[in-house]
This record gives C-alpha cells, structure tokens and sequence, in this order.
C-alpha cells in the first residue's frame, strides 16, 4: 500500500506548482531527513491522504506538502477561511520559520499520525463532517471547533518554541560565559558539569583496563616511568597507544593497571619498563569492577576528641585523646596520661632526659603530672606557665595530662578500640568533674572494626542515628558492616532494612542477664542490667556482685541455656590449669560462668575462664615424686599428710612440681574435698595397683639409671666442694667428642661442664667435665675428672677398701692392687666372678654369655654382665652388680657409710637391698661409691698401671690381665684356676671392658662402676692409661692403707660376706676360690711377676 | 574544552625528588612543590595562582595522596572521566588527596562558580 501510495505520491508532486518559495526550501531538507524512514514516509502518505481528500487542490498541495500538523492547520484554514484573509496572510508569515522550527526540532509526527489514525477508523463520518464544514465554509461555530480540536497541536508547537527560545539562550549564555569567563571554569569542575557517577559508570565503549604485576613497592616510580616513556615516544612512529597508567600501591600492592584499547598496546608501552612484569601476563580488569578500582575510602576523619594510639615509643600503645588538629592535618595536638620516672636522674646531671628514656628499660606506670613530685626531684626543670600548666623536663602538663604535638604518622587512628577504663583515665577533667565525652568516644568507636563480630543474628538492636533512627529490630543476617535487621516495632514493623554498623547499637533491656563479649577487660562477666544510659550499659556483675559499665556493643545477652558450653564447658572438675608462669591451680567448682579453683598455694579463687592461661593436661601416668620417706608417689596413690597439715589423706589427683593435689573423701567442704600439699610433707599410705611401697625409690625405674647404667655412680656423684671449682684455670686434654686430643684451659665450669678455651684453636668450647683428662701436676699423669676433684679421698677410701683388700693381697704383695683394686676389683672380681663363675656355673657355659647369662640367672653376674653393658645393666639391677662389689667394696662400707651422705640411699640400699645398699647402691650414689667404681676403673688403670709401673699391680693387674683380649686367658687361667670363672671373668670383662671405657668417660661408669670397674680395668685400656696412673697412685696408696688397715679380713670379709650375701653360687665359688684363695691365686696366676 | 593550557608540558619526575610530590587538593595533578610555586597547577593555575609566593601552593596541595595515574588521553580515558579529571591536562594525578582545602581557596572557586570535588574520598559518600 505504501508502495503504491508513494508512486501517487512522486506522480503528485511532480504536478504540483503551486508550492510557495519556502516550501521548496524546506521540502528536499524535509526529504532528505526522512529518507531514513520508510515508516515516516507511511505515516505521512496516510496522512496525507486522508487530509487533503475534500478538496483537489488541497489534496494536491497536502500531497506534496506532506502531512506535516502545519500543513494540516495551513491547509484547513486556507479552506476554511478564504474570508480572513488577513489571518492567513500571518499565518503564511509565520509558516516557513515555524516550519522550519519545527521541522528541525520538533518531528514527528508520531503524534499526529496517532491522531490520523484514529480518524481513519471513523473515516466516512469525518469526510461527511469535512465535507459538511467545506460545504459550509462560513460556519465560523464550525470552523472554530474544528480548530479547537487542533489546539493541542498549536500549544505543542508553542511550547517547541518556547524551548527552543530557552536553549538558545542557554546558548546565548554559555558563550557570552565562555567568551568572558574563559573555559578554566569547565576545567575545574563548573557546577554545571559535575555529573552523577553513577552516569559514568564504565560502559563497553570505554577502553579496557589491564592489570599487570610490577614490584612490590615500585608501583608509583613505574607510572612515572611509563608517562616519560609515552612523551618520548610521542610523535615518533613508535607512540604509545594507551591511555592511561593507574597504581594503587597503598591497596593492590605489586600492580599496576594500565588503561588502553588494545591489549598490545599494553604490551608494547611496558615492554623494557623496569620493575614492571608484562610478560608474565596480564588481567582484563571486568568493567563492573572498574570503579572499585579507583573506590577511594576516606579515613576516619580526626578531629578534637577522637582517641588514637601512639604508635612508638615512651608512650607506645597509649591512649591519647586529640585536643586540636593543625590545619594541614598533619600534626595533631593530643594529650596523654604521662608516664614520667620522676626518681630518675637524680643527679641532674643529664638535661635532656633523652637518655634515660632510651636507657630505661621499664617504662614508668602512667599516672597524672604531679607538680609536688616534679617539683621534689626536679625543680629546675620546671616551670609553670599558667595555673596548671606546666613545662616540665621539655614537656607541656596541662592539668596533669601530657600535652604534646605529634605527627599524624606517629599515631594509630584507626582500629583504636579504646577501652573504657583506658578512657576513664581521659574523664577527670581539672575541674574535678567526671565527664566522659561519649561523643568523641563513640567516634573512636565507630570506625574501629573488631576482631569479633559485634553483632549477631538474634540480637536486638536499635539505630540510632540516620533516617531510620529509632529502629528497633532482630539481627537476622550481618555481612560485612551491613546488619540486616527485622523491624520488630513502629509502622515498619516485619519489614526488613539495612543498616550499617555505625548508626547501630545493641539494646537491652533492664533485666537482661547479660555477657560482656570483648573489647573490655570485664570480658565474660555475666551479670544482669541494672541501668542504661545512651551506649552504656551497667549491670550488677554475677561474679563480683559489683556494678561494671560498659558499652553496650560488648555485651551480649546471655543465653540461659548452653551458656557455659564455651567457655566454662572447656574445663572439668579437677583439671589441673595454669594460671600464670608460676601458680597452677586446681578446678573445685565451675560456675556457670566461672570457675573456683585452688591454687598451689593452697587458697581458693573464682575466675573466668578467661584468665586461665593454660589447662595442663593430665600428666603422664608415671610422673613421679618423692615423698617425706623418699619413697615415690605418683597420681592416684593415696597418701597422707604427715608434716605441717592436718594428717589429711587422701588420693592423689595431680602432681605438678612438688606440689599435690589431693582429693579427701573426708574432707568435704568448700574446697571440693581437694587439698594441696607438697609432696615432702606426705607419705605413702598405699600406692596404687599394689606396687610396693618400697621404703626406698625403685632405682631400676629411675630415669637416669634406665637411661644411662651406672648414671648413678657418675658425674653426678662428684660432690661439687663449695667455692670455686678447683678445675678452672687448669691446663685440660680433651678426651671425647669432637675435639679429642685438643689442649685447653677451663675458663668456667658449671657442676657437669666447663669451658674450655682451646691452645690450638682461638676458641671456647662447653664440654661435660667427663671428658676431661686433666694433668697431675709433678707427675704429668692424666686424670679423669673424677680422680682429679677427689682423689685424696679417693684414696683414702680405697686405703680402707684396699686395705680390705689389701689385707689379703698386700700380704701377698699385690696386695697394694688387690688392695687398691681389690676392693673394686677384687670383689667386683672375685664377687663377680666368682659368683660368676658360680652362678656361671654357667660359667661353663661360655665365657661372655656365659657370664652374663650366667650373671643374668645368678642376678648378680648379670648384674654385672648389665653392669658392664647398659642394657644389660639395667635391667639387672645394678644392685647386683654392686653385690659383687659391694662385697669387694664393702670394705669400703665404712667409707660408704661414713662418705655416704645420702641417708635415703643408704636408707634405700639397705631396705631394699643389702647388697646393693652397701656397695654400690650407696657407693654407687655416693662417693664411696664411686671411689669404688672409680676405683674399679682405676683398677683397670691399676691393671695397666701396672704394666705399666707396679709389678705388684701386675700382679693384680694380670688378673685383669687386663689383657683384654688375653685377659680372657689369663682370667680363665686365674678363674679357672680359681674356679670355672675363668671363662666368666674374661666374658664379663669383655663385656664390660666397653662398659668400662665408657664409663670411664662417661659416667655410665658407675653403674657399672661396679661392674664396669673390672672390665674397665680391663678393656679400659685407653682410658685406663690415664687412669691408670692415678690408680696406680690411688692404689699405692690404698696398699698401705690397705695393709695397714688389715684389707684381708676387710677382703675376706667383704668376701665372705658376699658370699653370705651372695651364697649360694658365690659361696660356692668363692668360698673355694674365696677371695684370699682367689686373690691369692689369681695373683699367682696371673702374676707371677707379682708374687 | 580541552586543556587551557596547552602549553604545559608534562616533565618527568627523578625518583629522588618523589618525596617532594604533592598533590593539588582541587584538581588532584601530582607535582613537586617546586613546580606548584614556579608555574602554578596547570588545571587550577588562574583562579588558585599557587606562584605568588603565599603559602597557597602549601595550603592547597597536600604530601598525603594515594594511588597514581599518569594520564596520556584524558578525553579518551574512562578513569579520567570516573574521576572527573577528563578536563585536564594530561599528566599525574592522584587517586585520592588527604587534606582540607583552605577557606579562601574555597572562596576563590566560588567566585568562578566552580565546584570543587573533594579528592579524599567524602564523595563516595554522596552516592
């Protein structure tokens, strides 16, 4: 249709003269714009035709006019109206600007075509009505209806004038503006140009944004690279085609972002931009997160009254409350509760204070600037400007508060969390007044985030600031600082709203039980709200039954059910907890929100569970103490009080250090039943599963001796004589470890090691006291530390055990070594052996084995076999060992007893077990032991020492033959002679000769100080050597002690006694071999020399 | 529209004179104070004349900004236009200018009927 029209339409046109100039003008124009438009062209043929119809000559005209509304209105009034000539004649004026007008900013005929159409559906009425008006072109009534119904149009096309007069005012304006004002205005954001940003909102046709890694910290020096690298470029082939370079260096550390079309672009303008890693890729920044990346927060603005933190120094960590901003915003002028040592410096001496500040090391507690103390120690350093101001060491004191300039970068302003009772401190104004200015608190308060969330679905908050103020509702959901909340009251109530954290607080209501959640020292008090002020809230502490005030954000209400679940749930009734680094404390009752406690010291407590610093958790089962007897206790044993109590008893439930806990079933009360007491103030009454209260520790269990055999006879036997330790200063030789061989001086020792500052190397070293040789002075020998701390003694005693001994021996000659190491010797020897050989019976066995199987079955020989090996030792009790010494030793009994020091052992020794009580329990404890075990040691040495020196010792020494290796032989020989021992003696020497150098070095020695002893000698070798000589020394001396002391009966003696000890096997042995025999023959045997 | 000072030429900064930057609280470029006394801020220069030796190149320009932008294209940039920097030379500016500007400078723009945008953020709030 519209084809077929247009056709009409041309044909038209082309007939049509009767256009005036204008519409000539305005046609092609009008054309050409709508040319577009196929619709337009519809719109206006339909129009168009429906118009013009009435009359030919119009039709033609509206034709070729197009349906413009004008055209319409020229038309119908020319038809209308040929009388008004007038009229029209204006119209016709006015038409062409108006239809310019129009035409240019007006269009379309949207409008009117709507209104056409409408009339097309009531087409034949209105060409009747149109017919009807033509045919009575005179009816003014008529016409101005008709015209009236065209009155919307006329008012459109003035209201388009209308505006069309105003812009081109505005116009008018803006260049007069932008002639006379110059165009900076625009540049600098003229009112009129700010837009909304949310009109600036990135859209697809701006350029993308690149992210690319760059060096941490660089980011700024690479922008500025990359904009001198785009000028040099520019105008040059090579110019860069990006845009722009952004870095957020404070926010997205190690990149920077680089705005351009291309992402070559990018690529091309870092390449060779130091710092900057375009390589390794880049990221498209997504257009919805473009305005995130230039989100700029602005801080929290400071202003006087706010609370911030002094980052450093002095005042480090205070509060300090702003009392002016300097315009710049860079310097704040804050005041503080100051921190001055008034005592210091008493001198004077020193006027800037500066050095005390960096010397002290405790930071005086802050209290307000006393005038009458400054004034006491320091008046010339103060002065007083006005009343309560005072200048004073540098600084300014305004009412007792330190006031002072500082730099913005000196202080914390964000995060500052102030604690009530830090503010408190801010309150007392010098007028004496408490204010709190909970204005400036809640500033403080506003910005800071917490590390807990304040808010929590269920609470009941209430806004109290912003347009919704005054809400009160539910927290259903928080996410970041948004809570979102159910109205619960007002006109809003059900419906649910946002509302940011700020404008909040929580609300209680007086009555509550509430729970202080953090941010105050009052954390986890429960208590209920007694009064409400603002943001304040007090309630009447459960615990304390004191009324505590604090902020309402740290409160919570506290459920009434499964409140104790958290913190109070964590403990038990009787746990053991830490209170701080040195008080431990027992739960007695937990509370719902507390717990009481008894503490070491016996006194009684309620805390939160907060303050516990630690629960410690149930010791191992085996820890262990000693009670008032020596005996060990451990949990669950049932003990009584025996000293400084009330002869309490009752199950023990904890031990921690020397202190008890005890559980009473009598003693009810407020402690739960529980008391504590030190472990030395108690005794054992039963101990738990029966195991026996020994009336001396079970030394097998002790962890030194399962650890280290003969742990007990070592190092830690050497009695340290008071004052200063007689090694320091003297020319040592290292004999173990990594610096073997080396020479030094002891610069310090401590009980077990010293410092040794080496000849060969510019060096100290810290080395155990044991692996020390030290030189004798006159002889050149080298002693072990042992024999160096205690060799008169040493002596002395072997002198007695020797004598023992010795009495056998020295008789015989070899006595000096069977004296000296008799005793050790012989009666590990010959205890050992002998029972070994007994026992061994085994012996026939085989030699080692044979021993120590034969020892293990004998015990004793085990004993020593353990002795000499640590397992073996150990498990065999080194008591056993110790028979066999002890029997050889006990000559040394006096000794022991007499050196002895140690009552419990001994106590112990004898209780428990004789043997070992003698011997080495004792010895091994103590010194005499030791000497004993020493001794053997030295034996060993004695044995080389007399290689080396003594024949007599030889004689002695043979047995030991001390040949290790031939040992064997020569102990057989010897043993054997003696008895089937021989192969023992050799086996148990094998096995200890290990032991024995070990033990010489170390301290394993003691234990198998008995066995070790003789093995010692034997394989010991090494260490014997130096040994050795002392031995030899020890022993010569020993010798005549020995003679003198009559060592035979103190041999046989201790002999026999084994023997009796020992009986049956020993006995045996022995008592054929017995120790004169024995010694006697071995002494033969082995040395012949010595005889 | 463009710049009315065609004349300026952005000159590279030495990375040792970068403690001297500041940055001009109305327009945001990044600049040593030295170039704000000697040739005034090349967006601001006539209505804040920063080279009159008055403490108003101190006053309005601030050491606390953050986040650069060297700016090659402002007509074409969006970050420019985001930030309503479009209008101004190309060069350095800051994403966010820490300090107040002074009474009298805000009288100055007043009197040129100038908005000015506060550069520290405060405008986030308006949205």
């Amino acid at each position: 249709m519209s084809n077929i029209r247009d056709a009409n339409l041309h044909s038209d046109e082309e007939d049509d003269d009767d256009f005036g100039e204008e519409e000539e003008d305005t046609r092609p124009e009008k054309r050409q714009r709508r040319a577009p438009s196929d619709d337009e062209d519809e719109e206006e043929e339909d129009e168009d035709e429906d118009a013009p119809k009435p009359s030919g000559r119009d039709k033609s005209r509206n034709k070729s006019n197009g349906a413009n509304e004008d055209d319409e209105i020229e038309d119908l009034e020319d038809e209308d109206d040929d009388e008004d000539e007038d009229d029209d004649e204006d119209e016709d004026d006015e038409g062409p600007r108006r239809r310019r007008g129009q035409r240019r900013a007006h269009n379309p005929f949207l409008d009117t075509m709507a209104e056409v159409d409408e009339d097309d559906e009531v087409d034949d009425e209105e060409d009747d009505e149109m017919e009807a008006d033509f045919i009575a072109p005179g009816d003014d009534d008529e016409a101005l209806r008709h015209r009236a119904g065209d009155d919307r149009l006329h008012r459109q096309l003035d209201r388009q004038n209308q505006a069309d007069f105003a812009e081109d005012l505005e116009k008018v304006a803006a260049d007069i503006r932008d002639r006379h004002g110059g165009r900076r205005g625009h540049r600098l954001g003229d009112a009129s140009t700010v837009t909304p940003k949310r009109l600036l909102l990135p859209s697809v046709n701006d350029p993308s944004i690149w992210g690319v890694k760059c060096k941490p910290g660089k980011e700024k020096e690479a922008v500025f690279t990359i904009m001198k690298k785009v000028q040099d470029m520019k105008g040059t082939r090579n110019a860069l085609n990006i845009i722009s370079v952004l870095e957020r260096g404070q926010s997205m550390q190690g990149f920077i972002y680089v705005e351009a079309r291309r992402q070559a672009d990018v690529l091309n303008a870092l390449t060779n931009i130091p710092n900057v890693y375009a390589r390794s890729g880049m990221i498209l920044v997504p257009v919805d997160e473009m305005p995130d990346l230039l989100r700029v927060q602005k801080k929290a603005e400071i202003t006087p009254g706010t609370f911030v933190r002094f980052k450093r120094g002095k005042y480090q960590g205070d509060l300090a409350q702003v009392v002016d901003v300097e315009q710049s915003g860079q310097i704040l002028n804050i005041r503080a509760v100051p921190r001055i040592d008034y005592g210091a410096r008493d001198d004077g001496s020193d006027p800037t204070g500066k050095r005390k500040r960096s010397v002290g090391t405790v930071r005086p507690p802050q209290r307000l600037f006393s005038e009458a103390e400054a004034r006491k120690y320091h008046e010339r350093d103060l002065t007083s400007s006005r009343r309560g101001i005072f200048n004073f060491q540098g600084e300014t004191y305004e009412g007792g508060y330190l006031v002072k300039d500082v730099r913005v970068t000196a202080l914390q302003l964000e995060n500052v969390n102030p604690k009530l009772e830090e503010v408190t401190k801010f309150a007392s104004t010098g007028d004496g007044n408490e204010s709190l200015d909970l204005q400036a608190l809640s500033q403080s308060l506003k910005a800071s985030t917490d590390k807990y969330a304040p808010y929590q679905p269920g609470d009941m908050v209430e806004v109290y600031s912003g347009e919704q103020a005054g809400m009160v509702g539910k927290v259903t959901r928080v996410r970041a600082d948004i809570v979102s909340m159910n109205v619960q009251e007002g006109p809003l109530k059900g419906k649910d709203i946002d509302v940011p954290f700020k404008g909040l607080r929580k609300r209680f209501k007086e009555g509550d039980h509430v729970k202080v959640m953090g941010g105050s020292r009052y954390r986890d008090e429960v208590g209920m709200v007694v009064k409400i002020v603002d943001d304040r809230v007090t309630f009447l502490s459960d615990l304390s039954m004191g009324e505590i005030t604090v902020f309402s954000r740290d409160l919570r209400e506290a459920s009434d059910s499964g409140g104790m679940g958290t913190a109070a749930g964590k403990y038990d009734l009787w746990d053991l907890i830490q209170l701080n680094a040195t008080t431990v404390a027992c739960v007695i009752k937990i509370d719902r929100e507390s717990l009481k406690v008894l503490d070491q010291e016996g006194a009684t407590r309620t805390i939160l569970p907060s303050q516990v610093a630690a629960k410690i958790p149930p010791r191992r089962k085996d820890a262990v103490a000693t009670d008032r007897n020596g005996s060990d206790i451990r949990v669950e044993d049932t003990v009584k009080e025996i000293a400084g109590g009330e002869n309490r008893s009752g199950v023990i439930h904890h031990l921690y250090r020397g202190f008890a806990f005890i559980h009473s079933k009598e003693l009810q009360g407020e402690t739960g039943g529980i008391f504590v007491a030190r472990t030395n103030n108690l005794a054992t009454m039963i101990a738990k599963g029966g195991r026996v209260a020994s009336s001396g520790p079970d030394l097998s269990k002790m962890p030194e001796m399962s650890k280290k055999p003969g742990g007990n006879m070592a190092p830690p036997i050497i009695p340290r004589q008071g004052g200063r330790d007689r090694i320091i200063g003297q020319t040592v030789h290292v004999r173990q470890g990594p610096y073997k061989g080396l020479l030094g001086i002891v610069k310090d020792a401590t009980d077990t090691t010293a410092r040794i500052e080496l000849h060969s190397k510019n060096k100290t070293i810290t080395i155990e006291k044991m692996r020390l040789g030290f030189k004798e002075v006159g002889t050149g020998r080298i002693l072990s530390y042992a024999e160096f701390v205690q060799p008169k003694k040493g002596f002395g005693d072997r002198g007695g055990s020797g004598s023992s001994y010795g009495s056998g021996n020295s008789s015989a000659g070899g006595n000096s070594w069977s004296g000296g190491r008799t005793p050790a010797g012989s009666s590990a020897w010959g205890g050992s052996r002998t029972p070994a050989g007994a026992h061994g019976g085994s012996g026939g066995g085989g030699r080692t084995p044979a021993w120590a199987g034969g020892a293990g079955d004998g015990g004793r020989t085990p004993a020593w076999a353990s002795g000499s090996k640590t397992p073996a030792y150990g498990a065999n009790d080194g008591s056993r060992t110790s028979d066999p010494y002890r029997d050889g030793s006990r000559t040394s009994n006096p000794y022991r007893d007499g050196s002895r020091t140690s009552d419990p052992y001994r106590g112990d020794n004898d209780g428990s077990r004789t043997s070992y009580g003698q011997p080495v329990g004792a010895s091994g404890g103590r010194t005499p032991a030791w000497n004993p075990g020493n001794r053997t040691p030295h034996y060993g040495s004695g044995e080389p020492g007399p290689r080396d020196s003594g024949t007599a010792w030889d004689s002695g020494s043979k047995t030991p033959a001390r040949s290790l290796s031939s040992v064997n032989d020569q102990w057989n020989d010897s043993y054997g002679n003696t008895s089937s021992t021989t192969a023992r003696t050799p086996a148990g020497y094998n096995a200890t000769s290990p032991e024995f150098s070990g033990g010489y070095t170390a301290a394993t020695p003691g234990a198998s100080g008995l066995s070790a002893p003789t093995p010692g000698g034997l394989s010991a070798p090494t260490p014997p050597v130096s040994a050795p000589t002392p031995r030899a020394n020890v022993w010569d001396a020993p010798t005549p002690g020995g003679p003198t002391t009559a060592a035979t009966p103190g041999a046989s003696g201790g002999d026999t006694r084994r023997y009796y000890d020992a009986p049956t096997p020993q006995a045996g042995g022995y008592s054929s071999a017995k120790t004169p025999g024995a010694w006697g023959n071995d002494d033969e045997d082995d040395a012949p020399g010595y005889n | 529209m463009s710049s009315a000072n065609p004349d300026y030429k952005w000159r590279p900064v030495p990375t040792n004179h970068f403690r001297y930057l500041r940055a001009c609280m109305v327009c945001a470029v990044v600049l040593t104070l030295d170039e704000f006394t000697r040739k005034g801020c090349p967006n601001c220069h006539p209505v804040l004349d920063y080279t009159t030796g008055s403490d108003l190149a101190q006053m309005c320009t601030s050491p606390i900004y953050e986040g650069c932008i060297s700016i090659d294209k402002p007509t074409e940039s969006w970050i420019a236009k985001w930030l309503r920097l479009d209008k101004y030379v190309p060069g350095v500016y800051a994403t966010k200018v820490v300090g107040d500007l002074p009474e009298d400078a805000l009288d100055y723009l007043n009197a040129e009927n100038i908005e000015y945008i506060p550069r520290d953020g405060s405008e986030n709030n308006l949205e």
